[in-house]
């Protein structure tokens, strides 16, 4: 960290590949589109090596880039309206049809060669139950399970309070286990007649 | 009169999935079958999580960021 805030390139360099997949990771699964994430990474980067000269030492290094990491997805997510990113459509569609027609087409033929780096990474069942989380229900989880962040962590990355960072963890949790046991209820062995 | 032990709380089932839930306490397990289920779900739902990959970007994106990034120079300025 002294290196690169003396200007090292190198050093800016190592500070990019260290963080680059957690800071992708957070960021894919947040907004769920491949050259989306890494444009928001981009620009979190930049963000960070162009101000690295107003990092304090005393906050760690790895919360500040998440922090920023994070505001770029919420504003995006905010701007595009994509609060609730559901695998069964918009979370505005009134009608059957309209969540139909909404709805995110995982495995569809004719996908791009990227669509279906998305589809594969992106559509296990835990990744689908994660979709279907609040943002800021998943930025807590991912820092929690992904990252290993204590709550107190969180907390003070994300500037919210500690029984705020608590109860979306739990909630979250709670949602994910519902989303896997129903999918597992329509997919498991069926009971003989 | 039992003297029964108080239900495990969320936070406390998280350390049991983590293993790190002191020994007093995940005893209650053994005996509280309500807490027993619930540790259970809740700690298939954190293994899933903690097993999560991480995703890399594309190739080259430490130098599309690098090429963006403006180096200070020894007196302090940028270079432009």
């Amino acid at each position: 960290m002294a290196w690169a805030k003396q200007g090292h390139e190198a050093a800016f360099r190592e500070l990019v590949r260290r963080y680059e997949r957690p800071v992708f990771s957070l960021l894919y699964r947040m907004v769920r589109d491949r050259a989306l994430a890494e444009d928001l990474a981009q620009e979190t980067f930049i963000k960070v090596l162009n101000g690295i000269k107003s990092y304090k030492p005393e906050f760690k290094f790895s919360s500040w880039i998440f922090k920023i990491a994070n505001n770029a997805a919420i504003d995006h997510l905010r701007r595009k309206s994509l609060d609730t990113l559901s695998l069964d459509g918009s979370p505005t569609a009134q009608t059957p049809e309209q969540m139909h027609a909404t709805a995110l087409q995982l495995g569809d033929r004719g996908a791009s060669p990227l669509q279906e780096v998305e589809n594969r990474e992106l559509g296990t069942a835990i990744e689908r139950a994660i979709a279907r989380l609040r943002p800021e229900y998943r930025s807590c989880i991912m820092l929690r399970h992904v990252e290993g962040y204590s709550y107190e962590e969180i907390a003070a990355t994300l500037e919210l309070p500690l029984g705020t960072v608590k109860t979306y963890i739990h909630r979250a949790r709670n949602e994910l286990r519902g989303y896997l046991e129903d999918r597992k209820d329509e997919t498991g062995p069926r009971a003989a007649p | 009169m039992t003297n029964l032990p108080t239900h495990l709380t969320t936070d406390e089932i998280e350390l049991w999935a983590q293993g790190l839930l002191p020994a007093a306490r995940t005893m209650h397990l053994a005996d509280c079958s309500l807490c027993r289920v619930e540790a259970d779900r809740e700690r298939k739902v954190i293994l899933e999580l903690v097993q999560l990959p991480r995703f890399a970007p594309a190739a080259g994106f430490a130098d599309r960021v690098m090429a963006q990034v403006r180096m200070p120079t020894p007196s302090g300025n940028f270079q432009p």
